[in-house]
């Protein structure tokens, strides 16, 4: 096999550029091809080895040479001249060639994780920002795409004005709420934000759900408030912990108003 | 100046941020005190990103003034109110006799102006509903509920234009008489003036027609006299008696359409 599973590199003496031509010239050596990869700086992340799904991001910890990473041999076998599956730096040709049930399955479970934290949120906890830091828009767009979907097929008339109004509250008002946050001097990332409110939305896709099913007004309006409160609870820690103590009613206040109005659609409708 | 940006001793590492953090903090200070008398400029002239090293001083409204459209930072020196002070403004808001004005003349905020649209525009759309739907209820009591979606088109183009619209087309005018007044505070102004349709929605839902045309009444006579104080102070003179009067009856005409749309 490729001798790059068992290079002892000390990270002190040696630069992890000259680590990655090393690699390159072994692989070159024993006639794999191997992707070509501009020289990456300095984040000596080579854990590859005990990932399976090829790009997950390693933690950040490594701007310095970090203490030799625990390369385990026998795990980097099977992946001759994919040794150096850099973290998110562009993903290895592996995830083009990989039957599309593994892009699927690979996404699905980041959305039900990123659901799991952001949504069912553990107090206890280790990695409180791990929500942020893995944010995606699919999960987002599905719970959108579901809600707009939902409130039209309960309407009886005018539903694609329906799905129209609803789609353009959601979506527009994630991109506003945004602003806002960043306008109030506060220090959040845009698609960050926009994967938080998104996720955010999937209880209001339940009640949506339930509601369509019923039809009685009481039990609609109850189930909305409960999902609508569970929302904004969901919502609270991250948009509150963005900005500054004293302004934190003026970048709550519009998430509210965002989420009683979904509400109301959703009762609405009829 | 460059010479600051590039006398920074790491900027020889290949592909490396230079730290600005020392310098950023001395412009910063300094940028604070020359944007807070920006602040009557509406389309913001500060080029958004201050880079370190930059003056800024009072010499640099003649450069890159476009830019400062398209940036961020540029714009939140409009919303740099906090939650007290929005909340103080929206009571004086609401009595009329109250120097308005005269608290939002240092820092006009748009905070205040959108999300009091924002919030009148669902308010209309909801109990427009309600209680066009309790109107017709008691007038035939076999109706069923509709929920009318164009109710929120509607309301978002009427409250959203008026506000846009309204004080723009006077900065204009107020221009062309010869006031150099700014067209952030008028937007504040015109946006606060709107408060005190939020809590007439809901009144207005009662299907009785005597008791919301009374109503309606009052909350228009409110506004439009809030309106004309604070234009009077804006304005400082009574010579435009023609574009205050003309200010009144539009808001009055806005609080009339509010009743006829949205609760026939």
């Amino acid at each position: 096999m490729s001798h790059a599973d068992t290079i002892p590199f000390h990270s002190s003496s040696q630069s992890d550029i000259d680590e990655i031509e090393n690699l390159i010239n072994s692989d070159a050596l024993s006639a794999t091809v191997s992707a070509a990869r501009p020289p990456s700086p300095p984040r000596a992340s080579f854990s590859s080895a005990a990932l399976p799904p090829p790009y997950q991001k390693v933690p950040r910890s490594s701007s310095l040479p970090l203490p030799p990473p625990p390369v385990t041999p026998s795990a980097a076998a099977p992946r001759p001249g994919g040794g150096v599956a850099a973290d998110g730096f562009g993903s290895p040709p592996d995830t083009l060639t990989e039957p599309v049930l593994d892009t699927v399955k690979r996404d699905l479970t980041r959305i039900v994780s990123n659901l799991k934290l952001v949504v069912f949120p553990n107090p206890f906890r280790e990695d409180p920002g791990k929500a942020l830091r893995d944010w995606d828009l699919w999960g987002p767009f599905f719970f959108i795409i579901f809600l707009g979907l939902t409130l039209s097929w309960s309407a009886s008339v005018k539903k694609s004005e329906v799905f129209a109004v609803a789609f353009a509250v959601l979506a527009a008002g994630a991109v506003i709420l945004t602003l806002n946050v960043l306008l109030l001097g506060g220090r959040i990332i845009f698609f960050q934000s926009l994967s938080l409110l998104g996720y955010c939305l999937f209880p209001l896709d339940i009640g949506a759900l339930i509601c369509s099913l019923k039809n009685n007004v009481v039990i609609k309006i109850v189930v909305a408030s409960i999902t609508l409160a569970w929302s904004s609870w969901a919502a609270y820690p991250f948009m509150s912990a963005a900005v500054d103590p004293r302004r934190k009613a003026l970048a709550l206040y519009p998430v509210f108003l965002m989420y009683v109005s979904v509400g109301f659609l959703i009762v609405a409708i009829d | 100046m460059e010479e600051g940006y590039t006398s920074l001793p790491a900027s020889h590492l290949l592909g490396s941020v230079p730290a600005v953090i020392a310098e950023d903090k001395t412009t910063s200070v300094a940028s604070e005190a020359a944007s807070s008398a920006n602040l009557h400029l509406f389309p913001p002239s500060n080029g958004g990103y201050q880079a370190p090293g930059t003056p800024s001083g009072a010499d640099e409204q003649t450069t890159s003034s476009w830019q400062g459209v398209f940036s961020i930072s540029s714009y939140s020196s409009y919303f740099n109110v906090d939650t007290d002070v929005v909340v103080e403004r929206i009571i004086s808001s609401v009595y009329p006799m109250n120097d308005f004005y005269r608290k939002i003349d240092g820092n006009p905020d748009l905070y205040g102006p959108i999300w009091i649209s924002a919030t009148l525009m669902f308010m209309l759309a909801a109990l427009g509903n309600v209680g066009t739907y309790v109107m017709e209820k008691r007038n035939d009591s076999s109706t069923t509920w509709t929920f009318d979606v164009n109710y929120v088109e509607w309301s978002a183009c009427a409250i959203f234009g008026y506000v846009l619209a309204v004080p723009a087309a006077f900065y204009f005018l107020l221009q062309y008489f010869g006031f150099r007044t700014s067209l952030v505070r008028l937007w504040c102004m015109w946006g606060y003036s709107l408060f005190i349709f939020m809590p007439i929605c809901m009144l207005l839902v009662v299907p009785v027609e005597l008791f919301r045309w009374i109503i309606i009444i009052l909350a228009g006579t409110a506004s439009s006299w809030f309106i004309a104080v604070n234009l009077k102070a804006c304005t400082q003179s009574s010579d435009l008696m023609i574009l205050i009067v003309g200010a009144m009856v539009l808001q009055f005409a806005l609080a009339l359409f509010i009743k006829m749309f949205f609760f026939p």
